[in-house]
């Protein structure tokens, strides 16, 4: 009994007779759970490597007793707990204890989720059929007909029929091992202490989670002898609650987890940062365009590829030294919805990452130019998709305008996808935002994994910088 | 050869831990147990009584009995003649182990890197050492979730995706009681559902790293970029006296240091760390430089781990006795006074400002432009931004007030950056300059050209 603590110090300070007897009523099934329990950590002698996860409930105090790491859970969360504590050391044995309150009623997302995850934990499942440390009240597990404090005239079918755990968690497909026991006489006692045990070894073997539903006694609420009590859970519970296995499908050895990496060479590969810094070509920021700060604005539909292209021009701009943001802006659609990119592109420090009144607007359909057009101001320019736009709109006097057909050149290259490409070519040819080598190595950069795609959206390129003729305004 | 049946040992009680519940008289086939008759004045209660003469040593009634330290194989020799310390058998010391700190691994130097707000976060995260990450999706924030979920198998950690965010804040709750640095990536509406978990974080004294990239709401609102959870997570994480550090990026190079900070300051006061970002911070891609170091985790003396050292720990917030609770409060608020020393703020044209700008996140980079723009034109603005929501960078802010006729709160909420402000100047016995405020919500955030109206319709006023 070694793995009981010496003295229950956390038992009221450990003072007189609680230094050495449990917080339980005279007759409680949950002692000799936990009985069973450290029998089976001490047969197994995993007793440094146990993390008991106690729960809400009349067991909420399994940590004054059980001598192994103990962490105490909220109401119907100890699975979640349990499974924190086993990844962060794949080695720990970890025990979620839990009683039918919180595990059939308020945790049931925890259990369910974490016995179909199928992480090998063990679960022990104390089923008394009432709520004990909140003075008796109606379980998810109270038989219909059943009296408590908030069933007075019994349970009916209007208030839900009885939670059967261990049913319902060997119907799933992630546990291993889940059975039924009871502790009405010796014989349902040595079954009980045989299920915890396996149950313990299931996961101290690698082999997968493991679910022991408990039917125990609780004499103090069912207002019964403990003797008649046991009579109670044999006659009542036992045709509701059938004992035995209900699922035993045990897998070799499987859960295996190396540790963590810490090397600087593993992270700095897996983030894709790189010593070698991109080639500069500009000589200096693009004063031309006005001001230190320049705002763009790429929109279109989903799909278009607004964005990427947004993030190829501030890539572009960060490769070159300056500072660029871009803040995509989508609809709540996946697919074909609108999407538009505000990019700033700043010799310093992008102060305002916002593009209300962009320099640049790249509209790759009708209504995002007729949505933004008004916004560009003087002295700024414009690029949509001749394509699609047939009828563009009056524009601002002194804005510059080109209407480019991303789409057809892009068509004509033979994938619609790089209209992007070809749009960025145009901007390109229409304001000198970089040196052409800036976008073009930024998008050999974009494609480095994708290398047999890189002829294509360089041709794609410099289509959409010849196609560029400045517009009547 | 197995044991014969009489000599095993057979049964003893000492009758005080007996509860007379009689569970081991029916275990017994030969009738040595029997119930009692008299009260044990010790507990009140009624212990069985043995007569051993039959006892073959079957040992059916150890399993029978429901305490541990009940009914029990006879001890070898008298036992009466022993030490009653020794009566439960002799026990090592109870572990003590040793802290092992965290160790700083140098970085080779890296080209710049162009990032989601969302993904400098969680690579923020990989740099302070955390290999778990727990989530569920959740809009704004899925980005930082599926970055974590891409790299960490590269390097040995988890991203495990939980079956929501109750769930996912009590694996934290798990993994950061075993003492390993852990995350996750939130946003508001799964924020609300992870407080539960926070307060049990805070009580039980749990680090962990809340990113929480708010949206608009209430209820389910919108995924538009909103500042409204400033209430919650200043004064309101779950129930009971909590109080966490709230650091307020609002770059994507602020995302990466001040998530990777997160976890330092997280494991040094034992407590949770939230980094408040917007939507509009977590989209948004910019420039980010990486540290020179990278941290490999330690292992605390508090966690409970799983191994021999650490076995003597318990991670608990209960105190049922209420003096203990009341220490137990003390000790917190104590823990929080020393936060304070947290404070964090960056000023911008501050120190000759009559008019101050108050603001955080995407906004105070708003306001920034706003505020440059009209230093050119000479008005005295600055841009007062504090790095740290709670603990409020009150010291910070009040050697700029002797100047300041007048602060302008930016803010994408209803005033409750405001209320942190007020209620930091009040709790200072500091006299608060007029306070205006421009302020939007539902996704809206306020625009540098609309600042800068705002910044000058109080000029005009003051002059």
């Amino acid at each position: 009994m070694s793995v009981f603590y010496e003295k229950f110090e956390r038992h009221a300070g450990g003072e007189g007779l609680k230094s050495h007897a449990t917080h339980y009523c005279p007759g409680c099934g949950h002692g000799l759970v936990h009985k069973y329990l450290a029998e089976a950590i001490e047969e197994l002698g995993i007793q440094d490597r146990t993390v008991a996860i106690s729960p809400v409930g009349c067991s909420v105090f399994l940590y004054y007793y059980l001598d192994v790491g103990n962490s105490q859970a909220a109401h119907g969360r100890a699975p979640a707990v349990a499974l924190g504590h086993k990844y962060a050391n794949p080695d720990s044995i970890v025990i979620s204890y839990q009683g039918d309150g919180d595990l059939a009623s308020i945790g049931l997302a925890e259990i369910v989720s974490a016995a179909q995850l199928g992480t090998p934990i063990t679960v022990i499942f104390v089923n008394n059929a009432i709520y004990g440390m909140t003075g008796g009240q109606m379980a998810p597990t109270t038989l219909i007909g059943q009296k408590s404090a908030t069933s007075p005239e019994g349970r009916t079918a209007l208030m839900g029929q009885p939670m059967k755990m261990a049913e319902l968690i060997a119907g799933l497909d992630g546990p291993v091992y889940v059975e039924r026991v009871a502790l009405f006489d010796a014989k349902q006692r040595m079954k009980a202490k045989k299920a915890v045990l396996k149950a313990v070894r299931l996961q101290v073997e690698n082999r997968g989670l493991a679910f022991v539903e408990v039917l125990a006694e609780c004499p103090t609420h069912l207002g019964m002898t403990p003797e008649e009590t046991e009579a109670w859970v044999k006659e009542k519970m036992l045709p509701v609650f059938p004992l035995g296995v209900k699922k035993d499908v045990v897998p070799e050895p499987w859960f295996h987890r190396e540790k963590p990496r810490f090397d600087a060479e593993s992270l700095v590969a897996a983030i894709g940062a790189t010593a070698e810094r991109p080639p500069r070509f500009a000589t200096g920021f693009p004063a031309h365009l006005g001001g230190t700060d320049i705002a763009l604005k790429l929109a279109g539909a989903g799909g278009d590829g607004a964005q990427t292209a947004a993030m190829l021009l501030t890539r572009a701009a960060i490769h070159e030294g300056y500072d660029a943001t871009h803040i995509p802006s989508y609809g709540p659609e996946s697919r074909g919805g609108t999407s538009y990119a505000d990019v700033h592109v700043s010799a310093d420090e992008v102060l305002s990452p916002a593009s209300p009144h962009p320099a640049i607007l790249v509209a790759f359909n009708a209504p995002s130019l007729a949505k933004f057009a008004p916004d560009v101001p003087a002295g700024g320019t414009i690029l949509y998709d001749s394509s699609v736009v047939k009828d563009p709109p009056p524009f601002r006097a002194g804005v510059r305008v080109f209407g480019v057909p991303f789409t057809e050149i892009a068509v004509d290259l033979g994938k619609a996808m790089v209209k992007n490409i070809v749009a960025l070519g145009a901007l390109q040819a229409a304001t000198k935002l970089f040196p052409e080598e800036t976008l073009r190595t930024a998008i050999r950069l974009a494609l480095k994994d994708k290398c047999a795609l890189i002829p294509l959206n360089e041709e794609a390129f410099s289509w959409g910088m010849r196609a560029v003729t400045p517009a009547p305004n | 050869m197995p044991t014969a049946l009489r000599e095993r040992p057979k049964p003893f009680l000492l009758p005080e831990f007996c509860k007379g519940c009689g569970r081991c008289i029916d275990a017994c086939a030969k009738d040595c147990i029997g119930p009692g008759r008299e009260i044990d004045p010790r507990t009140g209660l009624v212990p069985v009584t043995l007569n051993l003469e039959a006892c073959n040593g079957c040992g059916l009634c150890f399993d029978a009995c429901p305490e541990p330290y009940g009914l029990r194989p006879q001890p070898e020799g008298d036992f009466e003649l022993q030490d009653p310390e020794k009566l439960f058998g002799e026990r090592a010391a109870p572990p003590r182990p040793a802290p092992i700190p965290p160790r700083a691994i140098p970085l080779p130097p890296v080209a710049p890197l162009v990032l989601k707000g969302n993904y400098a976060a969680a690579i923020g995260a990989l740099l302070a050492g955390c290999r778990h990450v727990f989530g569920y999706p959740i809009t704004p924030s899925t980005e930082g979730a599926e970055l974590m979920a891409k790299l960490l198998p590269k390097l040995d950690g988890i991203f495990l995706q939980a079956v929501s965010e109750v769930a996912t804040v009590n694996m934290m709750y798990g993994c950061g009681g075993a003492g390993l640095p852990c995350m996750t990536f939130t946003s508001s509406p799964g924020f609300s559902l992870m407080l539960e978990g926070i307060s049990y974080m805070i009580g039980a004294e749990v680090p962990g790293v809340f990113v929480n990239v708010m949206r608009g709401g209430p209820g389910l609102g919108n995924i538009a970029p909103e500042q409204a959870d400033v209430k919650l997570v200043c004064r309101g994480l779950g129930h009971g006296n909590t109080q966490a550090i709230v650091l307020a990026p609002s770059t994507p190079q602020e995302m990466l240091d001040l998530t990777r900070l997160a976890f330092e300051l997280s494991f040094r006061y034992r407590n949770p760390v939230v980094v408040v970002a917007d939507g509009y911070l977590g989209q948004m891609t910019g420039k980010v430089v990486l540290p020179a170091t990278m941290m490999e985790p330690g292992l605390p003396d508090w966690a409970v781990f799983g191994d021999g050292a650490h076995r003597g720990n318990l991670i608990n917030s209960i105190y049922l006795d209420e003096k203990d609770l009341e220490n137990h409060n003390a000790r917190l608020n104590e823990k929080y006074r020393r936060m304070e020393a947290e404070e964090r703020s960056d000023a911008f044209s501050c120190s000759d400002a009559t008019t101050l700008v108050v603001a955080f996140g995407t906004p105070a980079r708003m306001a920034k432009g706003a505020v440059e723009a009209l230093r050119r034109e000479g008005v005295r603005v600055g841009l007062f931004r504090p790095l740290t929501l709670w603990p409020f960078p009150i010291a910070a802010l009040k050697s700029f007030l002797p100047n300041a006729k007048r602060i302008l709160v930016v803010e994408a909420s209803n005033g409750q950056l405001e209320d942190e402000l007020r209620l930091a100047l009040s709790k200072a016995g500091v006299a608060p300059p007029l306070i205006e405020s421009v302020r939007h919500a539902g996704g809206i955030l306020p625009q540098a050209a609309e600042i800068a109206a705002a910044i000058r319709a109080s000029q005009e006023v003051l002059a």
